[in-house]
């Protein structure tokens, strides 16, 4: 047993031991345990201290993930049992010490009439003692430590018993396998009419969940919509040419303003059709895309992002300003947007709207596909590699850069007149930097570059916040935790680009006399 | 015989320093023409100056009889002068068959709205310099890698690879930037051999710059020799063997009497 094996152990103790530290200061223990309480089906009011039971469930799975680690420091040599006993127990010992000396000071503070609000508001006295499991700061303490130290245990223990089953679970997944080649799973796989039936079921579900799931569900759907179209527009912009553009909800802004100006009657009575509006204001935003790309995209990396992050800031002030309040209402914002009609007949309501957001978004992503399959996506992504080359090569990257831009920000456009017309309103603040970083977010997290990616990064950024509102104010935190969680395990994103097969066999007799007529002769 | 590149004076200067200084270079069509020198005389850098990568401070560069110079290194490509590179870039994360298409990029006719409607035109040019790509990635002896990624392929694949590429744009003029650096002596040979084979089958001329002797003296037709950013030689592969101004410079100052001795005494020996 090595020295350095221990103190590794020791040191992943004391990370877990501050991780347990810092979620007690910012009172996540308590919400945490909390929701575990209403998992597990019992009641919690509001702002009742839940009961300790749930805490210990809470740090059992911390303790075990941290005896777990501890075991498990080098993937390569076999495991034996005294080994992953001795450095689960020192790093279950460490975090619990570590864990201890806070709840000592902290309790201790507290019993002295400390009222630590005044620093850190979430430590309330109630939640220091639930922190000291309601026992005196010593009995506390002196529980922490051997609650940790048990969990450590146990976790080292099931890294122990999963590596040994590793083996018989290698075995298993290969019979499963081999026996569904050889039964009809094996045929159903590769079969082109599968992915049909699948595009059908899919296309169904597309059709009947709009009507069934209610109005709150549809806004929150038809928000992931519209980010599907704004990371298939910035997904060209930065997945496939490669140009770090940081101001892209600008061109979100121009195709919401766009829409709202010539379709409200405030401010200039330009009541236009729906659909008119709509190609209008995909128009300007491709153009307004064109105008700000002629003078930018000569510049490359950290300076076009800076440059596209101001101009992004610019939009949204001058939208903003008392320079333009008669043109575009200034803060207010426009108001009264119309809505889609056709022969007619006006589609107002909440499912309306989703299948036109769903309408549009299946259009983008053929769109998308199209061009990021062709020789386009191809002169754009050798651009995104390597620039330089991409030029010496013969592609002209100023006009494949120009045009990345223009048609991404035509998405962003379309997303921007549909986000209007459905709220019925727009105004400077709809169109903060924050959107810009959450398209981002979402095109790095499915994974640049692919189409399938963006559509389920849309689903995680826009729909998980969702899900996760039962964790209130620690919502964004746990949330952007999972961001870093996701990106440590899949750097590449959640579904990662492919790129296709192309190579075509080449018949003997034809070579090499093909290869000089048509490299030599097509001059 | 036609010349097809010709610089007048090139110089580039990097602040003070005179990386290439007033050279002159006459290449004739269908030669390989070789650039050698010790590191740091500026040959990749007059290479950069031919491709317009730099712009020279003083001087011309002529192809075909036409300036090239201070023209974007696109349309430099367009013109037919592709080139490679001494530490190889490749479009890492595309596929070797991707690669070679990039290539075709300049002598493609279809646009952004024909691809977006799959025209015929379009589709019929896609699988044209599809099959194309292939024909020149089993040219180069890469049959059957076209679908790897290129940072996947061994060293040696990923030089043959950069040529490929650069053959595709139908270059009339191919700059190879040591396109022999760290390979094995086998390697090395089957690279010459190939590199002459690119200029015998497709009539294209060849610029080399090459610090394996042997491969410069076996397949070079002319080599300029630069030295702190200035010709010092040019002639034939014999001619600058013995010159003693290119000894010098490789081996330093008084080199050129020493091997002159080696020489005799070797030869009043035997």
């Amino acid at each position: 047993m090595n020295k350095q094996s221990l103190q590794k152990s020791a040191a992943s103790g004391l990370v877990f031991g501050i991780i347990v530290i810092f979620l007690a200061l910012i009172g996540f223990t308590v919400v945490f345990s909390g929701l575990i309480q209403k998992v597990l089906g019992q009641s919690l009011g509001v702002g009742q201290i839940p009961r300790i039971g749930n805490f210990f469930i809470f740090l059992g799975f911390l303790g075990i993930w941290n005896g777990w680690r501890a075991a498990r420091q080098d993937s390569h040599e076999s495991l034996t049992l005294p080994k992953v006993l001795l450095r689960a127990f020192v790093a279950g010992l460490s975090a619990g010490v570590l864990v201890m000396v806070y709840a000592v000071v902290v309790g201790g503070l507290d019993a002295r009439g400390v009222d630590m609000r005044t620093y850190l508001s979430m430590l309330s006295s109630d939640s220091i003692k639930f922190f000291l499991f309601n026992q005196s700061v010593a009995m506390g303490g002196l529980i922490h430590v051997g609650f940790s130290t048990l969990m450590a245990v146990v976790g080292g223990l099931l890294a122990f018993g999963s590596e040994k089953s590793q083996e018989q679970v290698k075995a298993t997944r290969t019979k499963v396998q081999n026996w569904s080649q050889r039964t009809w799973l094996g045929k159903v796989q590769g079969n082109p009419y599968v992915s049909y039936v699948l595009m059908g079921v899919v296309l169904l579900l597309l059709v009947l969940l709009p009507r069934t799931w209610g109005a709150y569900w549809n806004y929150v759907m038809g928000t992931v919509g519209i980010y599907v179209l704004l990371g298939l527009g910035l997904n060209i912009i930065v997945g496939l040419s490669g140009q770090l553009v940081l101001g892209y909800v600008a061109f979100f802004a121009i195709g919401a303003y766009t829409f709202a100006l010539t379709t409200s009657p405030e401010p200039h009575n330009l009541v236009w059709n729906f659909w008119i509006a709509l190609a209008v204001s995909v128009v300007a935003a491709a153009l307004s895309g064109v105008l700000i790309g002629l003078p930018i995209l000569r510049l490359r990396g950290d300076y076009l992002a800076i440059v596209t992050l101001g101009f992004g800031e610019i939009i949204r002030i001058l939208l903003k300003s008392d320079l333009l309040k008669d043109f575009t209402m200034g803060p207010r914002g426009v108001r009264n947007i119309a809505g889609p009609t056709l022969f007619g007949r006006s589609f107002t309501s909440d499912v309306d709207y989703m299948y036109i957001i769903i309408l549009a978004v299946l259009l983008s992503v053929f769109l998308a596909k199209r061009w990021q399959e062709s020789s386009i996506g191809r002169a754009w992504l050798s651009i995104s590699q390597d620039e330089t080359v991409a030029q010496a090569t013969g592609v002209d990257t100023y006009k494949y850069k120009l045009l990345a831009l223009s048609l991404g920000a035509a998405f962003a456009g379309l997303g921007g007149a549909l986000f209007a017309s459905r709220n019925q309103f727009t105004g400077p603040e709809d169109h903060a930097l924050m959107v810009s970083i959450n398209v981002l977010c979402l095109v790095i997290v499915g994974g640049m570059g692919s189409i399938p990616g963006i559509v389920l990064g849309a689903f995680v950024l826009k729909g998980l916040p969702e899900i996760l509102r039962e964790l209130e104010s620690y919502r964004l935190l746990v949330f952007g935790a999972l961001l870093v969680v996701m990106m440590i395990i899949r750097p590449e994103g959640l579904w990662p680009a492919r790129r296709p097969k192309l190579e075509r066999p080449v018949e003997p007799d034809q070579e090499p006399a093909a290869v000089a007529i048509t490299v030599g002769g097509k001059q | 015989m036609k010349t097809v590149l010709e610089t007048r004076h090139v110089s580039k200067i990097f602040g003070g320093l005179v990386a290439v200084n007033k050279v002159d270079l006459v290449v004739p069509e269908g030669a390989i023409a070789s650039i050698i020198g010790p590191n740091g005389a500026g040959k990749t850098t007059l290479f950069n100056c031919i491709s317009g990568f730099y712009k020279p401070e003083i001087g011309q560069v002529l192809f075909n009889g036409e300036s090239i110079h201070g023209m974007l290194t696109d349309k430099i490509a367009a013109k037919g002068i592709a080139r490679t590179y001494q530490n190889i870039r490749l479009f890492k994360n595309m596929t070797a068959v991707e690669n070679i298409m990039v290539g075709f990029e300049p002598h493609l006719e279809h646009g952004w709205v024909a691809a977006m409607l799959k025209t015929k035109g379009y589709q019929k040019e896609e699988k044209y310099i599809i099959k194309e790509a292939s024909h020149l990635l089993h040219y180069v002896g890469l049959a059957g890698l076209g679908d790897h990624l290129a940072l996947n392929l061994p060293y040696g694949a990923q030089r043959r690879l950069e040529i490929a590429r650069a053959l595709a744009n139908q270059p009339k003029l191919l700059l190879l930037d040591e396109p022999t650096a760290g390979m094995n002596p086998q390697e090395t040979d089957d690279m010459k051999n190939f590199i002459r084979h690119i200029r015998d089958d497709l009539g294209i001329t060849i610029i080399l710059i090459e610090h394996d002797m042997r491969v410069v003296m076996d397949i070079s037709d002319q080599i300029s020799v630069l030295d702190y950013g200035q010709k010092i030689a040019e002639g034939t592969p014999k001619e600058i063997q013995a010159n003693p101004r290119v000894i010098e410079a490789y081996l330093g100052p008084g080199a050129a009497a020493l091997s002159e001795k080696y020489r005799k005494e070797k030869t009043h020996d035997a």
